[in-house]
């Protein structure tokens, strides 16, 4: 009986398990259409997020983020330990891992990578490794990073699109008179340590990337990942023809759908209408200087101006009228999807009355702001024409100033504004980066808004080095509760990725970085 | 029209030339902002900014510049795009031909359109015929050219499947395929201006007096309209066919948008909003060197239409 019964489990376990591995599908295409093309597949070089997004699924990093964005996971190193004084950082490299092209990855070519990456003349992201002094690789798989200072950011920095790991004697030997050059020819032809390999690209019109055959990561069927044998990436620029090509069938999937169409693809039964949670958030800067670039006062140098101007908008409303409630309040300057993150609550709520009294005691009232908008942009003119309104019912009035993307940034490192709109998205798994960009004057005058509070500043540096994890978000819980009161910005709300797919896609992900994840997709039959 | 006219018209397009370089080149400078700025978003700082400036001689006062740009355009290199990173030459050889394939099918969409339904307005004039043909021509002029494209797209490519949902195609009978619909839309506002001046222009030929004359001669109708009628009402229509390839080049941007056609259009307006200079000159000297050819041609089609043309 016993002998029958456990033939029978057995049975009926094998039998789950070839369910669980019909469940994958491996093989076939899959068409992700893109609003904007890439620009440049340089880990380091890049600029932008059409760029950054991309590149996780060509270059592997040492370490990998997690699927909610806060944490990391092993990568192409599977282990690392910080020494006691936190002055030295040690990996362990992954055993058999190799770039797309057969070759092994070894510890040189993590060497070249990371110094590269640390690089202060090269890119804008170096900023993510300035703790690293040295690069010392030991034997054949073990690098041993020397810091300057110990570092909490390492990790999440180490699992961040600029770190990885490229194969430098490749890049050394591109046609190029400088390292740059240099790049700039490797990039047209990448060889890459990711999921996919590059294989094609035609400039505004379309990507092509296919499997790695080599890549060191499992899938639930006990093979290598990715499932998918390729990926296109055709560029849509227009937001409705993407939408039609997805829903006609001609694409699997389509990026960036706008707020107004969300509802209306949630109820197509072809298609999944994905939010992903993002780092995201939308607000208002703020140039708090006592004068403007005219010499004229600014009224939004006074605090209490700037608390009566966050509590006279209603948010719920806005974020009805703008997201069509696909968005939600923030309770920080930082999205609910960045570590660290702390606030009492949704900031500024609603309160007119709460406005006019600070308005009154500021002794600045019927007051005139004005606001750099980005022409073209219907989210720009829906949230400042809704704000408009509303702050006329508290006696301010909004100019609002419509300008294109190169004048707005150039009035804006200028501090030539009194306010703009902004967007914003984490690169990294940590609150440092927005912190040093919003509240730590040193770096760009707080979004170039000028306001600075020497605690935060110190609170900033201190964090960089703090590695007790309960003292660091403390630091940070303090550093929330000055910007929140100070009111450097308009807080406005975070929204999510919204991506729309055919119901046949799976195992996709957009992480809250942003990064695209197409190593577990696969098509259902 | 003989060869020195149409060599002294070649040679009047190089000053022309020269100076929309020299403008084109301080015009985009005098636009705010710069290139790296716009590159490098909001989380450059400013010494990102004035490394990335160096690196691109963009710290050189404009005139240096300049005759840095002129150097290297007469050693046919017209600079690296600073946003795509490739060089501006390759881009043109990539998409202008995109352009030039789009606005060629709709120019003859147009006058395949226009012209068999001017005429036949033309000849039933003031009929019911005449007023649905001039209506429905008005209807579509006063359609904006992406509302019309997007709802083609809708009818005749996502519903009907009849024809791809935008995009490019990878040989030439798919190109044609991909570059109907947006030829059909490119061409609509443009056959309605051509047929209602061709139209006006017939009825004005027909009554001529060496009209009368070749019917008198017992000429048979048909004759009497394509060799009298049409060649001759035809002149002013050419004449503003070639005035508005410059309007067709401009839709075209439009159009490559919402169908998302890799053509120049696109370029253009993303470099001019990157403040992507060496892309923004390259196309421009392109562009002005095709509208100057294509004014030539036109001028040698009216020649040959009326030989009074050209004459010295």
């Amino acid at each position: 009986m016993t002998r029958f019964l456990g033939l029978l489990s057995l049975v009926i376990a094998l039998l789950g398990l070839s369910q669980t591995a019909e469940a994958v599908n491996r093989g076939g295409k899959m068409v992700y259409a893109r609003y904007a093309d890439s620009l440049f597949l340089d880990p380091v070089l890049n600029d932008a997020n059409v760029d950054i997004w991309i590149l996780t699924n060509l270059y592997d990093t040492l370490l990998q983020p997690t699927a909610d964005g806060k944490g990391v996971n092993p990568g192409l190193a599977t282990d690392y330990k910080v020494a006691d004084d936190g002055l030295t950082f040690t990996l362990t490299m992954r055993k058999g891992i190799k770039f797309s092209d057969g070759s092994p990855i070894t510890v040189d070519d993590v060497k070249w990578s990371l110094d590269r990456a640390k690089n202060p003349k090269e890119g804008i992201w170096n900023f993510i490794l300035e703790s690293v002094d040295t690069v010392e690789t030991k034997g054949d798989d073990t690098v041993i990073l020397h810091l300057k200072h110990p570092d909490p950011t390492l990790a999440a920095g180490l699992a961040t699109f600029n770190t990885g790991i490229m194969p430098g004697k490749l890049v050394d030997a591109a046609p190029g008179a400088t390292p740059d050059d240099k790049a700039k020819a490797f990039a047209e032809h990448p060889v890459g340590s990711g999921p996919f390999m590059f294989d094609s690209w035609q400039r505004g019109t379309q990507m092509v990337i296919k499997r790695n055959p080599y890549y060191w990561q499992m899938g639930e069927d006990g093979k290598p990942l990715p499932y998918l044998d390729e990926v296109d990436f055709p560029v849509i620029p227009d937001d409705a023809t993407r939408i039609l090509k997805l829903q006609a069938g001609e694409v699997d999937g389509a990026e960036l759908i706008p707020y107004a169409r969300v509802g209306e693809l949630k109820n197509d039964p072809n298609l999944d209408m994905e939010l992903y949670p993002s780092t995201k958030v939308t607000f208002l800067t703020m140039n708090v200087r006592p004068k403007m670039k005219d010499g004229s006062d600014n009224p939004l140098a006074n605090v209490q101006v700037r608390q009566a101007l966050n509590y006279a908008i209603d948010k719920a409303a806005l974020i009805k009228i703008v997201t069509y409630d696909v968005g939600k309040p923030v309770i920080s300057f930082m999205s609910s999807a960045t570590p660290l993150v702390s606030g009492d609550g949704p900031a500024y709520p609603y309160d007119v009355a709460k406005a006019k009294d600070l308005l009154q005691k500021s002794g600045l009232q019927n007051i005139e702001v004005s606001c750099l908008a980005l022409a073209g942009s219907a989210d720009d003119t829906a949230i400042l024409s809704t704000i408009q309104q509303m702050w006329a019912q508290v006696g301010v009035k909004l100019n609002i100033e419509q300008v294109d993307n190169a004048t707005r940034t150039a009035r804006y490192r200028a501090g030539d504004f009194q306010m703009r709109t902004s967007l914003w998205t984490d690169d990294i798994a940590d609150p440092s980066e927005i912190t040093s960009y919003f509240a730590y004057f040193p770096n760009i005058e707080s979004l170039h808004g000028g306001w600075q509070d020497k605690t935060v500043d110190k609170l900033y540096e201190d964090g960089q080095k703090e590695t007790d994890a309960a003292k660091r978000a403390d630091m940070y819980k303090q550093i929330q509760k000055t910007y929140m009161d100070a009111a450097p910005i308009v807080f406005l709300y975070e929204s999510p990725y919204p991506v729309a797919l055919r119901k046949n896609v799976k195992g996709f992900v957009q992480i809250p970085l942003g990064n695209n994840i197409f190593s577990g997709a696969y098509i259902e039959k | 029209m003989s060869l020195n006219y149409v060599i002294v018209r070649l040679l009047q397009i190089l000053p022309t030339f020269f100076l929309i370089m020299i403008v084109c080149f301080v015009l985009v400078r005098l636009l705010p902002g710069d290139p790296t700025s716009a590159l490098l978003g909001i989380k450059a700082t400013d010494a990102d900014v004035a490394r990335a400036n160096a690196n691109l001689g963009l710290d050189q006062p404009i005139p240096v510049q300049f005759l840095y740009f002129i150097r290297n355009f007469f050693r046919g290199d017209l600079g690296d795009s600073i946003v795509l990173k490739v060089s501006v030459l390759s881009l043109i050889v990539q998409r202008l031909p995109v352009t030039l394939f789009l606005t060629a099918l709709a120019g003859l969409f147009a006058v395949i359109l226009a012209v068999p339904l001017a005429v036949l307005a033309a000849l039933r004039r003031d009929s019911g015929v005449d007023t649905a043909i001039r209506t429905s021509f008005q209807v579509g002029l006063s359609m904006p050219v992406f509302y019309i494209g997007i709802v083609l797209l809708t009818f005749f490519a996502a519903r009907l499947h009849w024809f791809p949902v935008g995009g490019f195609g990878a040989t030439f009978g798919e190109d044609i395929y991909h570059l109907f619909l947006p030829a059909v839309t490119l061409a609509l506002s443009l056959s309605a201006v051509l047929m209602r001046n061709l139209r006006n222009s017939i009825i004005e030929v027909l009554t001529a007096e060496y009209v009368d004359f070749a019917r008198a001669k017992g000429l048979r109708s048909r004759l009497v309209l394509f060799r009298h009628v049409l060649r001759n009402a035809l002149i002013p229509t050419v004449a503003l066919f070639g005035l508005n390839i410059g309007t067709l080049l401009g839709g075209a941007v439009i159009t490559e948008t919402v169908f998302a056609i890799p053509g120049v259009g696109r370029l253009l307006i993303d470099s001019i909003y990157g403040r992507d200079y060496p892309v923004i000159q390259g196309l421009t000297l392109a562009l002005a060197l095709l509208v100057s050819l294509i004014f030539l041609i036109t001028d040698m089609v009216q020649a040959s239409l009326d030989p009074r043309i050209g004459r010295r």
